[in-house]
């Protein structure tokens, strides 16, 4: 059978050339619509012009981590992920439905450009503002520091020749050797070069284009490996995973190696269906984004669109990945299966090479484009939040924009010397920042958006519990179970429930016990605005 | 509390929040009790298919998926309202900080 390891020929790294050019073709078209506009909303905002596919591609897929690491999940674990993973069925309306229109409104009602701009204009407090920017630039660095690094180890396997086939925690073969460095560095360049000339644009239409990749990829993959793995019955593929591993495979909580703990209990199910769907609320960069939808029928369509992708990406792959493992009982490691069977299933073919570095090349597209996203996120809050409110109010296009590019250079450069000496533990950080990340900001979001009596003091309190409770977690974890942001679960439930649950106490009681909001900033942002016809004006002080 | 001025796009993102929120909960409860009930600690014995899906992936996840994206669907063009998001204004981050206020003509 087929698990020795395959080569990976030249496909592999021609496709990333490709993959690395339409990024940095995209780019330089994004740079041409920014022009079309002023600077910080089309920089920061794509002058709010995103229509259906884009706004629902990209607003609320996760890091390029989900989708590498999903497959191999599926692979160790067996069909327990298809429940791991089923709470992306609501995540469209969740996504869009929820916040979609009051964060939309409200951004246009107060011209608010960054999701600090908004907490800041809608709660009358700079303060929160602030708070908001801290808040998402440190959580936000570290989850962009992570991908740095699977970046350049993407590059490096892509080598034609190597024997190592994907992405693995650990670096492959070889090590931090100059082959890492020579993909970091390429790798830096170009995602920080064409984010800088094209901005909020540049990275969605990158983002868009991987998600359409990675589409592709699983149609194809499905087309080749499904029928080879059920030629005997669609019951075979995993009959024959059961026979080559054992009865856990096929049920809850899961295979797992020996010594290794359930993989999905119930309450870690239970989890799960709040880290999805409630976590991305969110998530600021799925905010901003739904900020900058062109109109209410951009949303409802991208709700349809997305319902149709989510269920054509996971629900095909983790029959892909089961045909593998009845195909490929014993790959070595987990995270080669996709590269393993795109290689193998694809290798008679005309071309072959060239379709598997197509999906091998859709993950380095993936990461590419959280980098780009994370680099708009942490920039606008150094530009917009911190330097133009607080240093520079009265900043000109030409140096607002030399200073949005200074800032993506220096935290390119972060990325860069971060990753000299890699992290270890890159995905616990990863969980670590998303969660936080979602714990500060669903239940003041959700404040913000539909809460008249919310108050500064609530909303400020809502997010420093939920960011607490995550940091809390992770301290008393990485003490009692040994292990740096190996989180505690408290009652078998994963951290996410907790500080969504303790952020939602806090905001409600702090609002209630202090002073309502004033009656005339409530009412601008709920209530009927009075226009006569003109353009709805300008904001004074 | 109800509050007669409230503009009609807070009132119908509430209620569409809400159904959403609804739609979550319903989804978590069913899938989560049937994979429950009939994905865990079985024997292999008991299984049997539909599709390349065994039985309890089938009726608790792929089903409740396909159900959920024609409600999307409904959702999307026959509950969710097409109102006007509101013109935008040009906000100066100076100007717009602390309150962002609308000045009205």
């Amino acid at each position: 059978m087929p698990d020795a390891a395959p080569s990976v020929g030249y496909g592999t790294f021609v496709m990333l050339l490709v993959v690395m050019a339409v990024s940095v073709w995209l780019g330089s078209q994004a740079q041409k619509a920014v022009e079309k506009g002023g600077f910080v909303k089309g920089y920061f905002l794509g002058n709010r012009g995103l229509g259906a596919w884009a706004l629902a591609l990209t607003a609320t897929v996760q890091s390029g981590g989900t989708f590498m690491g999903f497959p191999s999940y599926v692979y160790a674990h067996g069909w327990i992920v298809a429940l791991w993973i089923a709470s992306y069925m609501v995540v469209p309306i969740t996504g869009f439905a929820v916040l979609g229109k009051r964060f939309a409104q409200l951004s246009r009602r107060t011209g608010a450009i960054t999701v600090p701009d908004l907490f800041d204009a809608r709660f009358g407090d700079q303060r929160l503002g602030l708070v908001a920017s801290l808040a998402i630039m440190f959580f936000m660095t570290f989850l962009m520091v992570a991908q740095f690094k699977a970046g350049a180890i993407v590059m490096k396997l892509a080598w034609p020749g190597t024997s190592d086939l994907a992405l693995a925690e650990e670096v492959a073969s070889g090590g931090i050797d100059q082959a890492y460095f020579v993909g970091l560095a390429v790798f830096s360049l170009t995602v920080v070069g064409y984010t800088l000339i094209g901005g909020f644009l540049a990275s969605v239409w990158t983002d868009l284009f991987q998600s359409v990749l990675m589409a592709v990829g699983v149609v194809i993959l499905f087309c080749a490996v499904v029928p080879l793995a059920s030629q005997h019955g669609m019951d075979r593929p995993t009959l024959d995973a059961v026979a080559a591993t054992s009865g856990d495979y096929a049920f809850g909580p899961g295979l797992s190696k020996a010594g290794q703990a359930a993989f999905l209990p119930l309450g870690a199910a239970l989890s799960f269906f709040f880290m999805w769907p409630i976590g991305g609320i969110g998530s600021p960069a799925g905010m901003v984004r739904v900020m900058a939808c062109k109109d209410n029928n951009t949303m409802r369509r991208s709700i349809v669109l997305l319902s149709f992708y989510n269920l054509l990406i996971y629900i095909p792959l983790i029959v892909i990945c089961i045909c593998g493992r009845a195909l490929m009982p014993q790959v070595p490691h987990e995270d080669e299966i996709i590269p393993r069977l795109a290689i193998w299933s694809t290798r008679d073919w005309t071309g072959g090479s060239f379709v598997s570095g197509l999906i091998l090349a859709a993950p380095f597209g993936a990461v590419m484009a959280t980098v780009s996203t994370y680099l708009v996120v942490i920039a606008s809050g150094v530009v917009r939040d911190i330097y133009q409110r607080f240093l520079r109010p009265r900043a000109g296009d030409s140096e607002i924009r030399r200073v949005s590019h200074v800032v993506m250079i220096i935290f390119g450069l972060i990325g860069v010397a971060s990753n000299i000496r890699p992290v270890g533990f890159l995905q616990l950080l990863i969980v670590f920042s998303t969660t936080a990340t979602a714990s500060t900001f669903v239940t003041p979001a959700i404040m913000l958006a539909f809460w008249r009596r919310a108050t500064a003091a609530g909303t400020m309190a809502a997010m420093l519990a939920g960011a607490g409770t995550i940091l809390g977690l992770s301290v008393v974890g990485s003490i009692v179970n040994g292990a740096a942001f190996e989180p505690f679960k408290l009652a078998g439930l994963e951290p996410i429930v907790w500080g969504l649950t303790v952020s939602a106490v806090a905001g409600v009681l702090v609002s209630l016990v202090t002073s309502p909001p004033p009656a005339e900033l409530v009412s601008r942002m709920f209530d009927v605005q009075k226009t006569t016809g003109r353009r709805p004006a300008a904001v004074e002080r | 509390m109800s509050h007669p001025q409230e503009d009609p796009v807070v009132t119908a993102a509430r209620r569409e929040a809400c159904l959403a929120l609804g739609m979550w909960i319903v989804a978590m409860v069913y899938t989560l009790g049937y994979c429950y009930l009939h994905g865990y600690g079985r024997s292999v014995e008991s299984l049997t298919f539909v599709l390349w899906f065994p039985d309890w992936v089938f009726w608790g996840i792929v089903v409740p998926w396909g159900i959920c994206i024609l409600l999307s669907i409904v959702f999307a063009f026959r509950i969710m309202g097409d109102e006007s998001l509101g013109e935008e204004i040009d906000a100066d981050p100076a100007e717009s900080a602390s309150g962002g206020e609308v000045r009205d003509a």
